[in-house]
């Protein structure tokens, strides 16, 4: 398959992004207010608030840090402002942006001077920043340059049929021209976990990879909840699906049939270009968020009956092959391969019709999730608090 | 006439069900792999129907992998769900 050149916004660190948001990045409940305060003043930045960031210890305060560095280094951003209620942490934050992504990151802290004196301080940070971001211009970058992320979610028998094989023929096209391939949802794959462990290059990830799938079922059960038992969801199950190994076999058709790399840890970048699995929950948001820290510049999500899932840094596609979504939902989907379940069109002219789409996202053009702004940036709790 | 029958989706040669991409109501022909089986029951669209009987106990395929086994004898024509597959994962 063609490699299409896009025009794109090529990074200090190398990364290539497709947007060019000033973010402003909460590090805790004071910051949420001050960054939301911000957005409604300025044009051109995306606000990424949360409710988490304090008394959070061990590795869950390291994954929230993770998220949200991860979130300043994604290539759609051009630059962050981090505001948190107090100065160390904060700065650890802006600091470590700027370190890895060579980008500029300015901290603003609230203690000391209040919300309202810290949203302008913040303000006239991000109207320099934006100010000198908007001077930055796409240049000629290649579709195999991004990172790409999938997911699915409320998923029906139509997904294993259209949507998520396309999402793999698709991964198969990036791959092959040398792109970045991430997907997750470690609950999810029960079922068809031994088929995708058959996939990784080396018996050393295959291992860590069956090791992250066991160690949660047994997590799970540790806390009275048999995750094979949970699944598949009601909603599945009005959608026709009956058994956890039917809803695996049907979400992995979305794996690209390629070899796996490795596994990553929630919100890692990937180490080299390929397929890569990473360790997440198979709540969307939580999902889309951490893939969004590793980089993901496009995320490919496909729905059966209708999941609305987005995110503010990170354009997200949505595909549906049930032809009643695509009618019901129509403002929510973004590309319709019913045909292909109806038997209109082939399995590659259904990838095709993705293929473009992702094309045209990559050179500027706006998913529905993102026009309905559906900015559902969610940090992954891991244990309570303190 | 082709037309005559109702749609459905097998996905692999080995699959002994076959998903419904039209509600299917009893009396109703479709036809896989030059085989025409007559429905037996309601079968609302993107649920599984029987393409050969299953025998109690029997497994249940689909993309070609097990998918559970039967709870009872299924015959060719009748709806496959939850009320009569269930999972080897979990039970």
């Amino acid at each position: 398959m063609e490699n299409p050149e896009i025009l794109a916004y090529r990074r200090e660190d190398g990364s290539v992004g497709v947007r060019n948001h000033v973010a402003l990045i909460a590090v805790d409940h004071a910051g949420a207010v001050v960054v939301d305060g911000v957005a409604k003043l300025l044009r051109g930045v995306e606000s990424v608030p949360h409710q988490y960031g304090r008394l959070q210890f061990g590795e869950d305060l390291e994954l929230t840090f993770e998220t949200l560095i991860g979130v300043g280094c994604n290539p759609n951003v051009a630059a962050a402002v981090v505001v948190g209620i107090e100065p160390n942490w904060t700065t650890k934050v802006a600091e470590e942006i700027e370190k890895r992504s060579k980008k500029p990151a300015k901290a603003v802290w609230v203690i000391g001077q209040g919300t309202v004196s810290a949203i302008e301080e913040a303000a006239k940070k991000a109207r320099k920043l934006v100010s000198w971001a908007t001077e930055l211009r796409r240049e000629s970058c290649k579709l195999s340059d991004l990172v790409i992320g999938v997911k699915c979610g409320a998923s029906d028998t139509t997904s294993g049929i259209a949507a998520n094989p396309v999402i793999g023929r698709v991964g198969e096209w990036i791959v092959d021209s040398g792109g970045t391939f991430i997907f997750g949802e470690t609950t999810e794959l029960a079922g068809g976990e031994h088929i995708v462990a058959s996939r990784f290059e080396s018996d050393e990830e295959r291992e860590k990879f069956l090791k992250v799938y066991t160690d949660y079922v047994e997590f799970a059960k540790s806390k009275g909840a048999d995750i094979l038992g949970s699944q598949p969801t009601q909603e599945n199950i009005a959608g026709g699906l009956t058994t956890i190994e039917e809803k695996a076999l049907g979400n992995i058709q979305k794996v690209p049939n390629r070899p796996i790399k490795g596994v990553l840890k929630p919100a890692e970048k990937p180490k080299d270009r390929g397929v890569w699995f990473m360790d997440t929950s198979s709540s969307a948001q939580e999902q889309v968020t951490l893939l969004a820290a590793a980089g993901a510049a496009i995320h490919l999500f496909s729905t059966g009956k209708g999941n609305t899932v987005g995110n503010q840094i990170v354009p997200v596609v949505k595909i549906t092959g049930n032809p009643i979504t695509a009618r019901q939902m129509e403002d929510n989907i973004d590309v319709d391969v019913s045909g292909i379940t109806m038997g209109e069109i082939s399995l590659d002219e259904g990838a095709m019709k993705v293929y473009e789409f992702m094309e045209k996202v990559a050179n500027g053009k706006l998913t529905a999730a993102e026009i309905l702004r559906h900015d559902n940036f969610t940090i992954t709790k891991l244990y309570p608090s303190m | 006439m082709s037309s005559d029958y109702k749609k459905t989706h097998v996905h692999d040669k080995k699959d002994n069900v076959a998903v419904a991409l039209e509600d299917l109501k009893p009396g109703d022909r479709v036809k896989v792999e030059n085989k025409e089986i007559e429905i037996r029951q309601d079968i609302p669209f993107g649920h599984k129907v029987a393409i050969s009987d299953i025998e109690e106990g029997g497994e249940v395929i689909k993309y070609g992998e097990v998918i559970g086994v039967a709870k009872q004898t299924i015959k060719a024509g009748e709806h496959v769900h939850v009320h009569n597959l269930r999972s080897l994962k979990y039970s």
